[in-house]
């Protein structure tokens, strides 16, 4: 029997976190509720892991962004913050502590459910040029940086680098369009299947992520360049 | 009503100072004029009296001595420039001059000297006033009259007036003058106050009165700027209360429509309970979309920062609003395919917030969307979105962008009776503007005017 993916739903809020454990076991999946961080910290170290996580911003004791900040080494598992904070530094926030996605409240759950969907499924080759591989040198200068799609792993130097679910998503994206721009609006459709109403930041945030991992010197990239006004853009070295 | 235009009060304390200084210098100037005049007609009698004195022992004494007839000694003297000299003596009159209108200048003195006293007096018979002085000459039968006109004293007299005059004129428009450097002065605070209470009516809360030292106006500044402050805190929690009330029904509200989305799956409903199911959703959906604009709205109001600008075609941004709401965008016209996209620099997602929100109300209330035009006007980029509606009549187009405004007092709209008001904010934040006017072809026309980008703006 398939293994349920299991979502841990981290909200203070007992009715909200009842309700979407409703909906979300409705879906398929298999909720683990926690009303602190605390607990829900407890469910990320546990061997079982979690696949998914929702999780609320404003927790009484330690909260949210403290949460993501601890369970991001622990885990990949992407993670959509639910919040009715909606200030530009407090999303910015979240996604710089690590969570892949962002959804303000109120919200409908069906765009949650949308959103999960999107940040679990593998980038589709369908519509991506064809390759004769799916392997891409990225730099053969300093240690080659070997991007094995089929694999799902980055390498320097034969040393493999982690990446989230996200990330690996948007260089797939990227790769797929190597020396091309992308705009940030099309890389949220291609990587978040975000409408028109999703917020560029979130770009801006992962790929500031990925760079950390792909660039030998972050601050003056080399790979992944900044085209003003436009979007980014993948280069080979 | 007869409207009386007041003088400002500057013009009033400027007036003040300058009549002070009329009063003033005109009662120096006739205290001193009289003064003078007094102290010289004083002087000129005295002169008067000796020279007759002089004169009348002179005439008595050659009258005593010589025996000689009055004409002859009349003849020898030799009166004083201006002066005439007349005797009368047994009835008959002599004069040192040749004119016999001694009776008549010394009328005023006669009746004195008649009864053997001195007497000085005015006589009004010569231009100017001459002084008669007559004196008993008893020795001889006779009496003597000297009349002198003092020419000398009128053109005195009259140069002190003109230089009087002169003064007080000077010092009147000196006290002008320093009357409106004084209120220049003195209305300067307040001149200050009224800059920076029109500045805060102009909606500038960030205004205040810089702190002085002078403790007269210590009081008005403090109270001023505390004035200023309440207002700003007030207004301020005026805007933040619809916020925080619509801030802590998010999570409420959450779980309502969560929770409603599981009864609206269930599979066992009755068709009663479906329908008040059904009418459960519509109703809590409108209250979402009603939080949420509240929400937006609230921070426009505070003039939160959104996302980071950015530099995108006015056309471009236009084409994705029509998508995001569902219209093809083959309705928008007005620019050649060719010609070049007028960049505009903006908060991407409330600008298409703005939009969708245009195009939702042609579609709700206008009869559906039946253009969007996208034009440059020099530095300004023009949308115009067109309905097929009824038009909105020119005495609602202001107030259909207020807050809860219903065009028409219609009240069962589905909206949340904020999106034009979101609009209106969301293009004034950009510095643009939005209104609404007849369509060319009947219909509304909702105007939205942005800058264009600058170059390097990006």
């Amino acid at each position: 029997m398939e293994r349920m993916t299991r979502l841990l739903v981290l909200e203070d809020d007992a009715g909200l976190r009842a309700s979407l454990r409703m909906v979300l076991e409705d879906e398929g999946y298999q909720v683990l509720e926690a009303e602190d961080a605390e607990r829900g910290l407890e469910i990320v170290a546990d061997p079982e892991g979690v696949d998914l996580m929702l999780v609320d911003l404003m927790l009484r004791g330690m909260d949210g962004f403290s949460f993501i900040q601890r369970a991001r080494p622990q885990t990949e598992a992407p993670i959509v913050v639910v919040s009715a904070r909606d200030g530009v530094e407090d999303i910015v926030a979240a996604l710089e502590s690590g969570a892949d996605d962002y959804v303000t409240k109120p919200f409908l759950v069906d765009e949650v459910k949308a959103r999960l969907k999107a940040l679990l499924r593998r980038p589709s080759m369908s519509g991506a040029p064809q390759r004769e591989a799916d392997v891409f040198v990225l730099d053969s200068h300093d240690g080659p940086l070997v991007f094995d799609r089929g694999a799902a792993a980055l390498t320097r130097d034969g040393v493999e680098i982690h990446l989230t679910n996200t990330e690996f998503r948007l260089l797939s994206a990227l790769v797929d369009h190597v020396g091309l721009v992308l705009s940030r609006s099309s890389l949220l459709e291609h990587v978040w299947e975000r409408g028109f109403f999703g917020d560029e930041r979130i770009v801006d945030v992962h790929v500031r992520r990925l760079r950390k991992k792909l660039e030998v010197d972050p601050s003056s990239p080399a790979i992944l360049v900044t085209v003003r006004g436009l979007g980014y853009r993948l280069d080979r070295r | 009503m007869t409207l009386r235009r007041r003088r400002g009060l500057r013009s009033a304390v400027t007036a003040a100072f300058a009549l002070g200084a009329l009063l003033i210098s005109a009662a120096l100037a006739a205290g001193t004029y009289f003064s003078v005049r007094h102290f010289l007609v004083e002087q000129r009698e005295r002169t008067a009296l000796r020279q007759a004195f002089t004169d009348s022992a002179l005439v008595r004494d050659n009258l005593q001595t010589s025996g000689a007839e009055v004409s002859e000694v009349l003849g020898s003297l030799s009166p004083p420039a201006g002066a005439a000299i007349y005797v009368r003596r047994h009835g008959e009159w002599y004069s040192s001059q040749l004119d016999s209108a001694g009776p008549e200048l010394t009328a005023e003195v006669q009746p004195v000297v008649a009864e053997g006293s001195a007497a000085l007096g005015w006589t009004d018979r010569t231009d100017p006033s001459a002084v008669v002085v007559g004196v008993p000459l008893p020795a001889v039968d006779a009496e003597y009259y000297e009349v002198s006109v003092p020419e000398e004293l009128d053109r005195t007299l009259w140069t002190l007036a003109i230089a009087l005059a002169v003064c007080a004129a000077v010092t009147t428009l000196a006290g002008a003058v320093v009357g409106r450097s004084v209120s220049r002065r003195v209305l300067g605070p307040l001149h200050d106050v009224a800059s920076a209470a029109v500045r805060v009516s102009a909606g500038d809360l960030t205004t205040r009165l810089d702190a002085t030292d002078d403790p007269d106006l210590a009081a008005l500044v403090g109270s001023f700027n505390h004035m200023v402050d309440a207002l700003r805190h007030r207004i301020e929690q005026d805007a933040r209360f619809a916020a925080d009330v619509a801030h802590e029904l998010r999570t409420p509200v959450t779980t309502l429509t969560t929770s409603l989305s599981l009864l609206e799956h269930a599979p066992d409903l009755s068709p009663r309970t479906g329908q008040a199911v059904e009418l459960m959703t519509r109703e809590l959906d409108r209250f979402r979309r009603a939080l949420d604009d509240l929400l937006t709205l609230g921070k426009l109001d505070a003039g939160h920062p959104g996302a980071e600008p950015i530099t995108i075609g006015a056309r471009e941004l236009v084409v994705q609003a029509l998508r995001a709401s569902g219209h093809d965008p083959i309705v928008l016209t007005g620019t050649p395919p060719d010609a070049t996209d007028p960049p505009v620099r903006v908060d991407r997602v409330h600008l298409l917030r703005a939009f969708t929100n245009l195009f939702r109300n042609a579609d709700v209330h206008g009869g559906g969307l039946s253009a969007v035009e996208v034009e440059r006007i020099d530095d300004l980029v023009e949308v115009r979105v067109q309905d097929r509606g009824p038009g909105v009549p020119a005495a609602e187009r202001a107030r259909i962008f207020e807050r809860f405004a219903r065009a028409g007092g219609e009240k069962d709209g589905t909206g949340s009776g904020l999106g034009l008001s979101i609009v209106q904010q969301a293009v004034r934040a950009h510095g643009g503007d939005v209104w609404c006017a007849d369509g060319a072809i009947g219909g509304a026309v909702f105007v939205v005017r942005l800058p264009v980008a600058t170059e390097g703006a990006s």
